[in-house]
């Protein structure tokens, strides 16, 4: 579903140009999810905006259905950090940006996304007068608004508290499994990563690059975290993060 | 459509909520407390000079407004409405350029410059140009006014383009924004809190130009404006007076005018407020 040979991104403009990403292979099957974690400022939230077409790398290739990602595409979905959710629009119009972008508006409707979503109550609130959790849960309607094939999240849970984050991790598996959604999940939560990620690649400091590749076949269960094989991902993460080049 | 029934909506709930009548309330007695002021003032004046009348008394003053009425209302509404289309030609001229500037860089590095050597001249020292192109009559008072609340706007609405969130840029260049999009999504709401600030600054700093175009050249007392009616009653103070009321009364009015506006089309700044 997405194929990434060779990536090479630069960062910046003119002569102040750095390397964010440097020469990175990966596949990600129709349906599967691949978790990338790294340090911070690694460059792995650069490869992602690249792979939404947001930048061009300077070499190499990203296909997403067999297709040269040119720019910003209807069956891909992005989900930034603080749920990009604009201030000025209340959660309906929030939820139905895209849709309404694409001129699909008022045909298709997120009505059913939020509802899917438990956010039917709140759909003519601002996002100011609504929870953390509540706002990640718009961003995540938002993207669904489209039916995408493929999901990409920059750090899409980062700054929640402990116990809201995994509520919606969980609510993200379910709408994986409905939805069956390719996705790419950018971290740098471990656990998250070993939660969510069917395959982790791990990063390496700037300009990232892939470190090692981790298979972790056991996941998608609500229980997983209470798994043996949760905690051996988890462990095998660390190290790998910590190892020196 | 649905957006202004909406915003009907919310502004009956707010009329006949009590909010809005004690609202009305703390004006008055803030208004009250004005005369108050403007009435010692009159006094301590008053016995300082022998027993001049430099500064009449509120009540003097009133009085005059209402024996000339139709005068004044005539002058009033020439100001009125020369104050209100020079704002509205500086708002549709210099907000869309001042985002176009602060938010395209190319545009930026050619034009600000512009900017900064011209802004700062008093656009007043350019009046007998002026004058001598638009002539006597009213377009050279809306010239005058609009010139210099155009600068105004334009440099506000540049620096509120450079202050937006690159991420609210990226979310919706994201979901597939076109350009045009990303400014009417995006820069334009952003923005607009602080144009409407700055509109208000634009009111006062108007008003300023506006008198001094209505007491340059020609002078016309039907026609010729607040300041004309003021500088040619300078020494009835009374009736100068009456057309400083008139002046502050015309101020008031915009500022109300662009609170309900904002109340309007800004909704969500007060939602964050309730909220927090």
């Amino acid at each position: 579903m997405i194929a990434l040979r060779d990536v090479v991104v630069d960062y910046g403009r003119g002569t102040r140009t750095v390397r964010a990403v440097d020469r990175v292979t990966l596949d990600v099957p129709r349906g599967q999810s691949v978790a990338l974690i790294g340090p911070s400022g690694c460059g792995k939230s650069t490869l992602l905006f690249a792979v939404a077409g947001l930048i061009r790398p300077v070499a190499g290739e990203i296909r997403i259905a067999d297709e040269p990602v040119e720019g910003p595409r209807r069956d891909t979905a992005l989900i930034l950090q603080n749920a990009g959710l604009l201030p000025w629009k209340t959660v309906w119009q929030n939820a139905n940006l895209s849709l309404f972008l694409g001129k699909e508006y008022p045909r298709t409707t997120a009505g059913a996304v939020l509802e899917e979503l438990g956010l039917s109550d709140v759909k003519n609130r601002y996002p100011s007068e609504l929870s953390e959790g509540m706002k990640r849960r718009v961003g995540i309607a938002r993207a669904l608004s489209t039916s995408p094939q493929v999901m990409l999240m920059d750090e899409p849970l980062a700054s929640l508290d402990t116990l809201t984050k995994e509520r919606i991790q969980d609510l993200f598996l379910k709408l994986w499994a409905r939805h069956a959604f390719s996705f790419v999940l950018v971290t740098h939560d471990i656990e998250e990563a070993a939660f969510l990620g069917q395959r982790i690649v791990v990063l390496s400091a700037r300009p990232a690059s892939v470190k090692a590749v981790v298979d972790n076949p056991k996941m998608g269960g609500l229980d997983y975290r209470e798994a043996s094989a949760f905690r051996d991902v988890v462990l095998r993460l660390r190290t790998e993060l910590e190892r020196e080049p | 459509m649905n957006r202004a029934k909406r915003a009907g909506r919310w502004l009956v709930e707010r009329v006949e909520d009590r909010g809005v009548w004690r609202h009305v309330a703390i004006y008055a007695a803030s208004v009250l407390l004005l005369l108050l002021f403007w009435e010692v003032a009159s006094v301590v004046i008053r016995s300082l000079k022998g027993g001049r009348e430099y500064l009449p008394n509120p009540i003097v003053a009133i009085r005059e407004m209402v024996r000339l009425g139709p005068l004044l209302f005539s002058n009033f509404w020439i100001s009125a409405w020369r104050l209100v289309l020079a704002i509205l030609i500086a708002f549709v001229t210099g907000y869309p350029l001042g985002l176009l500037v602060g938010h395209e860089r190319r545009l930026d590095e050619l034009i600000s410059p512009i900017i900064y050597i011209v802004y700062p001249i008093p656009q007043v020292a350019f009046i007998l140009i002026l004058f001598l192109i638009f002539g006597i009559g009213h377009p050279v008072k809306v010239a005058i006014v609009a010139i210099a609340l155009f600068f105004q706007l334009l440099v506000s609405a540049r620096g509120a383009a450079k202050q937006i969130s690159l991420e609210h840029i990226t979310s919706v260049l994201s979901a597939g924004a076109s350009r045009w999009q990303v400014y009417r999504h995006v820069i334009l709401p952003a923005t607009l809190p602080s144009i409407l600030t700055s509109l208000r600054v634009s009111v006062g700093l108007g008003m300023a130009f506006l008198y001094i175009a209505e007491t340059t050249g020609s002078f016309d007392p039907v026609r010729g404006g607040l300041g004309s009616f003021i500088k040619n009653n300078m020494y009835s103070t009374g009736q100068a007076f009456a057309g400083i009321i008139a002046m502050a009364l015309l101020g008031f009015c915009l500022y109300i005018i662009i609170d309900v506006v904002e109340r309007i089309v800004c909704r969500w700044t007060y939602a964050a407020r309730r909220s927090s």
